[in-house]
């Protein structure tokens, strides 16, 4: 398991937990002080990236259409923060 | 015109109990069943309360919240892990509709209108304190009063904490305090960051005088006209409901 913690400037704190096997993410989970609305996103994003390869600019991408469809709500982190721990526990 | 509010006075709580009459008074409220909500509680035993997105392992110190008899408990909103002590802090929350044109939609809009009830009550008590964008309510830098918003069922709950007294022991030692944090504000030491009304003030304050203050600084910054009620039998109902999620093995350790 990979991790990594990011400390948004003048926001919140993310950290990432993932696990990759064969290229592919095995594992994913997110966690942090920040806010979000519906808070289910956070969960289905999780699941969505599942499966998905580990190839960081398809999960910025990934993570931000995400949060662009879904009109997710969110305060202390934007959707490039996300994709950023995630990418940075992958190379941790 | 002031702004009717229903009022629920202090009365102390398990923590599953006061997390679900906060959210069960947020579902009755966004079907307007209820009124805007004002109420004012404390905790006991005393419970380490984690934010919806935190994970235990990351947060916690098992060890020393079973040494201390503490809870563990999850919020459905945001943000940090709080120690709600039952001998140092009392605790708030307003609910109003979603909709309500008081209420921004912006969340640093929000949470400056709702925290202003806290600034108030210091100012009730001689302290000059400020709100602290995100969520923070702050006295010379160091945050006194923390807080947490979610919009649920059509209505908003804000609900935070006031510190009054603060046993470094305690906190530091069920919180583990995050080193990338601690970086980002240059400070050495966790203690640093907070700050207690018993501090400021240089004396012992009783929790009836913080509880006046917060009324007072309440009805100020919300210009509001507070009218002692209770729960309905609704919400007392969703308040068992809730409740056992919120004790569950499940829910607190979702993450």
């Amino acid at each position: 398991m990979k991790r990594f913690e990011y400390k948004v400037p003048g926001g919140k704190l993310l950290r990432a937990k993932i696990e990759v096997e064969g290229e592919k993410i095995k594992f994913l989970q997110l966690t942090g002080d920040f806010f979000m609305e519906p808070e289910t996103d956070l969960e289905e994003l999780e699941a969505q990236l599942l499966g998905s390869r580990a190839e960081p600019a398809l999960i910025e991408v990934a993570v931000k259409d995400f949060f662009t469809r879904r009109k997710t709500r969110m305060a202390g982190a934007s959707p490039a923060d996300f994709a950023h721990v995630i990418n940075q526990a992958l190379r941790a | 015109m002031p702004n009717p509010f229903r009022f629920l006075d202090l009365k102390v709580n398990d923590a599953y109990t006061n997390m679900a009459m906060d959210e069960a008074m947020t579902k009755a409220r966004g079907e307007g069943k209820v009124p805007d909500t004002l109420r004012f509680y404390m905790w006991k035993p005393s419970a380490v309360t984690l934010g919806y997105f935190l994970s235990v392992e990351d947060e916690v110190n098992p060890e020393a919240l079973n040494r201390f008899g503490f809870n563990l408990n999850r919020r459905i909103s945001g943000g940090g892990a709080v120690l709600n002590s039952e001998k140092g802090e009392i605790t708030y929350s307003v609910v109003l509709k979603e909709d309500d044109p008081r209420v921004s939609t912006d969340p640093v809009e929000s949470y400056h209108y709702l925290c202003q009830g806290i600034v108030e009550a210091l100012d009730v008590l001689g302290i000059k304190a400020e709100f602290k964008p995100i969520n923070d309510v702050i006295v010379a830098g160091k945050k006194v009063s923390g807080n947490a918003q979610i919009r649920r069922y059509g209505a908003v709950l804000h609900h935070g904490t006031l510190l009054v007294d603060f046993d470094a022991r305690e906190m530091f030692g069920v919180l583990k305090i995050s080193k990338e944090k601690l970086s980002d504000k240059m400070i050495q030491q966790a203690e640093d960051r907070v700050t207690t009304i018993r501090r400021l003030l240089g004396r012992q304050i009783s929790f009836p005088e913080v509880r006046d203050a917060l009324e007072e600084g309440y009805r100020r910054a919300l210009d509001a006209e507070l009218v002692e009620g209770e729960l309905t039998p609704y919400e007392e109902a969703l308040v068992k409901q809730f409740r056992t999620r919120y004790a569950s093995r499940e829910w607190i350790h979702r993450r």
